[in-house]
């Protein structure tokens, strides 16, 4: 048998993809779960969950994501990454884990994929332009070669009934052309093979036109394509069966299996998006959709924030507002600061529809628990940005949720395309003083109940308010998660220590003025990083031994106390030494 | 009412299906299927003496067979008629013929699985020959039904007890080595009938995801305690 996996063949019909529905397609071998998301997108996917190999085409089309039966993991729309796991509620998966994907083109009434394409999809002649319509599928228990040979004398009538002669008018890879001919009527054909495995073929038959009588013709070709089946099935139970095709599944990703290539130290911007729409959100806020210039962009979850480099070689942070499965963009929101030191203003000022940007894949410091009884969303200004990804993937899982949006006025709070779809869960908390601010956040963080998460961004004094009343109100510091935009913090570098790095086994002299990043930096090592002002979590190492001198704002006061753990571009040490995991 | 029940069979399944979901409460009486053999034993055989399950009791009447049960239910309890629609006769010889063929399912399909299963000693060759034949029909039907708008197995805009028949032994297929890869129409009829409001599963038979917005998910993995 002559296996060609670069060449694209239909595996099922549009028809096989109703909403919420998961088809289980093979090709030369290869199961394949195949499933429209809500926006229509088309994922064609190797049928195995990463985690335990079970089939996720028993799994759940949730419309955004698909969720794996066995253990509930979950991979969202289009870039097939791991969004969520319930085991580890309160991490983030890592970006590596990510299925195995197909091609996938909807086209003609069929879905096309190939096993390793080579080259573009292009339409076969015949279909171009034409109203085509697809016939029922025929799984034949049959190889590929019987199938064909007789395919090739397949009789049908053009009107469904009546005598006609049928010719083959053209024969090509995949599929052969029919032309049938009767006294008044003539009809094409395309008769397409889809090689399932080694012993089991698919018929998928075209007409270059759409019939006066559809549902005749469908009856008609199903009748006589069922007749041509049985003849062939009895031929192939005479011969002897083939052996299934081996396929080799890649065990793990080749990112995975091998060490990634010594990078360059310092944040990392190494996708390039092209700024397809830039819009006015809100009233100095400015909107931006990022799609990626080629391929697909890397997999986010809710609370996930981009560096973005900007034309004056500037670096800023800013969150994605996607919902769960819009995966053919990114959308960031951009407040101009009016203490701008040159990130937001070139942003407003600059940065055009069209422009290309470089930017970091997404990284998630600020991960949303999504096993909560009740999970409470609390905005600040701008801070609403990734509370926006997380009100909408709590809304689609239909997980119970609270969002509060405290601006100076709905002008200024924008984001209303969102807020909209979020419906009685949002409440907006507009013009209100600080202490009028404070009373709103006693009242709504008032009952705290086991299993509550609260989830906080805005701007540092707000912030601070929010965790300490949340905190007066009995929640857990567990309970309680936050992002800040910036450390205002002072930051000390006065002192000097030693660091040993117990896995390199190397110990080095942080002078003052020197961050423990840069120091890292300047030995080689290559230690990841966003912000680099203690905000964003990125830089964090594991403590062995020694104090820490915490002067970020990342870190919560019970993981400060710890010392277990330390933000390497702002903190220091209280101890003459420090022994970090790195 | 009672019900005569084992946890794994599909016969059993297929009552509790219904009355999940015309709402109506009964109690069971668990049966010792396997290994301890308990529907041959004289208590069970008084009861039915075919030796099989389900038996029901329902206000001093003994009734015996699924499709029976199924029929009896559905007369007595669903006052809308839908289920079980004895005013249409087109329809309701469809359901019959239908009732029939969820008959031929439990001796192929079914046998398939207990042979798998159970260790039961059968020609599992032919009970999966036999099982794949049906499939293609019931795909073939639900393939055409799906083309004049149709969605379920009988005609008409409501699920039949036709459908409850059916189902089992078609979702339980893959026990007995059964798959329905080539069964796509199957597939999404599977779908639509656990997406019937009071559908429940039972081991080796999986919800599917609402196709509506209104699914209440309860959180279904939690840890008990938080924290480090």
């Amino acid at each position: 048998m002559h296996i060609d996996l670069n060449q694209w063949h239909p595996i099922a019909s549009s028809s096989d993809l109703p909403k919420r529905h998961i088809f289980h397609g093979q090709l030369w071998g290869r199961e394949l779960a195949v499933w429209r998301a809500d926006d229509g997108h088309v994922n064609v996917w190797e049928n195995r969950c990463l985690h335990r190999g079970v089939r996720l085409s028993i799994g759940l089309n949730e419309g955004r994501e698909l969720r794996c039966l066995y253990h509930g993991w979950r991979y969202a729309n289009r870039t097939a990454g791991c969004t969520y796991i319930p085991a580890h509620p309160a991490d983030a998966p890592a970006r590596t884990i990510s299925n195995n994907t197909y091609p996938g083109i909807e086209a003609h009434g069929l879905i096309w994929s190939a096993a390793d394409p080579v080259g573009e999809f292009n339409t076969p002649e015949a279909l171009q332009g034409s109203d085509v319509f697809a016939l029922r599928a025929i799984p034949v228990n049959a190889a590929l070669e019987l199938v064909l040979s007789h395919a090739r004398g397949y009789q049908f009538s053009p009107s469904g009934e009546g005598e006609a002669s049928v010719s083959v008018q053209n024969e090509t890879a995949g599929f052969i052309t029919l032309h049938a001919k009767s006294a008044n009527a003539e009809a094409t054909l395309l008769l397409f093979f889809q090689p399932v495995d080694a012993g089991r073929t698919v018929l998928r038959g075209v007409l270059t036109a759409k019939p006066d009588t559809p549902v005749a013709l469908l009856r008609h070709h199903n009748q006589a394509m069922s007749a041509m089946r049985d003849q062939i099935e009895a031929k192939a139970a005479a011969m002897d069966r083939p052996e299934p095709i081996n396929v080799t599944f890649q065990r793990v990703d080749a990112e995975l299996a091998q060490m990634p290539a010594r990078a360059k130290s310092g944040p990392k911007a190494e996708l390039r998006v092209s700024v397809t729409h830039k819009w006015q959100v809100a009233t100095g806020i400015a909107g931006f959709r990022l799609e990626a210039l080629s391929g697909q962009l890397p997999t986010f979850q809710p609370g996930a924030h981009i560096d973005v480099r900007l034309p004056n070689g500037l670096q800023r942070q800013y969150s994605l507002t996607n919902g769960p499965g819009e995966t053919d963009h990114y959308a960031i929101g951009v407040k101009r600061d009016p203490a701008s030191r040159g990130g937001s203003e070139c942003l407003h000022d600059v940065v055009q529809q069209g422009d290309v940007l470089a930017i970091s894949a997404p990284r998630s410091n600020f991960p949303l628990r999504r096993d909560a009884l009740k999970t409470i969303l609390i905005a600040g200004g701008i801070g609403i940005t990734p509370m926006l990804a997380m009100a909408q993937t709590l809304k689609v899982q239909h997980l119970p949720f609270e969002m509060h949006c405290f601006a100076q006025s709905a002008a200024h709070l924008g984001f209303d395309d969102i807020l909209n779809t979020l419906g009685t869960s949002t409440t907006r908390h507009l013009g209100l003083d600080p202490d009028a601010t404070g009373a709103v956040l006693r009242d709504i963080l008032t009952g705290y109940g086991e299993a509550h998460h609260v989830y906080i961004c805005g701007p540092g004094p707000m912030l601070e308010a929010a965790r300490t009343i949340a905190g007066n109100c009995g929640w857990p510091e567990d309970a309680i998660h936050f992002e800040y935009f910036k450390n205002t913090n002072e930051i000390d570098d006065s002192s000097t220590f030693e660091v040993a790095l117990a896995r390199s086994a190397l110990t080095l002299q942080v002078p003052a003025g020197k961050s423990i990043l840069e120091v890292l930096r300047e030995n080689g090592i290559d230690a990841p990083s966003s912000c680099e002002q203690g905000a964003c979590g990125t830089c964090l190492a594991t403590v062995i031994e020694g104090e820490p001198e915490h002067q970020d704002v990342y870190l919560s006061p019970r993981e400060r106390a710890s010392n277990k753990s330390i933000i390497t571009c702002v903190s220091r040490a209280k101890s003459k030494r420090l022994v970090l995991d790195i | 009412m009672k019900l005569y029940d084992y946890e794994l069979s599909g016969n059993c399944y297929k009552v509790r299906l219904l009355l999940n979901i015309l709402g109506i409460t009964y109690e069971t009486r668990t049966v010792d299927f396997y290994p301890g053999r308990e529907h041959k034993s004289p208590e069970l055989m008084q009861l039915n003496p075919l030796g099989q399950l389900p038996i029901v009791e329902d206000g001093g009447q003994v009734l015996r067979d699924a499709q029976a049960i199924l029929t009896y239910i559905a007369v007595k309890y669903d006052a809308s008629g839908q289920w079980y629609p004895v005013t249409v006769p087109e329809q309701l010889g469809q359901v019959a013929q239908w009732l029939a063929f969820a008959d031929s399912i439990t001796a192929t399909a079914s046998a398939a699985r207990l042979h798998d299963t159970l260790f039961y000693e059968l020609d599992i060759g032919a009970a999966r020959a036999g099982a794949h034949l049906l499939f293609r029909i019931l795909d073939e039907h639900l393939w055409f039904a799906e083309q004049s708008g149709q969605s379920w197995i009988c005609p008409g805009d409501h699920p039949t007890i036709a459908d409850i028949a059916c189902f089992p032994y078609v979702i339980l297929s893959e026990e007995g080595g059964v798959s329905r890869q080539d069964y796509s129409a199957i597939r999404r009829w599977c779908d639509r009938v656990k997406r019937i409001p009071g559908f429940v599963p039972m081991s080796g038979v999986f919800p599917t995801s609402s196709a509506a917005q209104k699914l209440k998910e309860t959180p279904a993995f939690r840890r008990d305690t938080i924290g480090p």
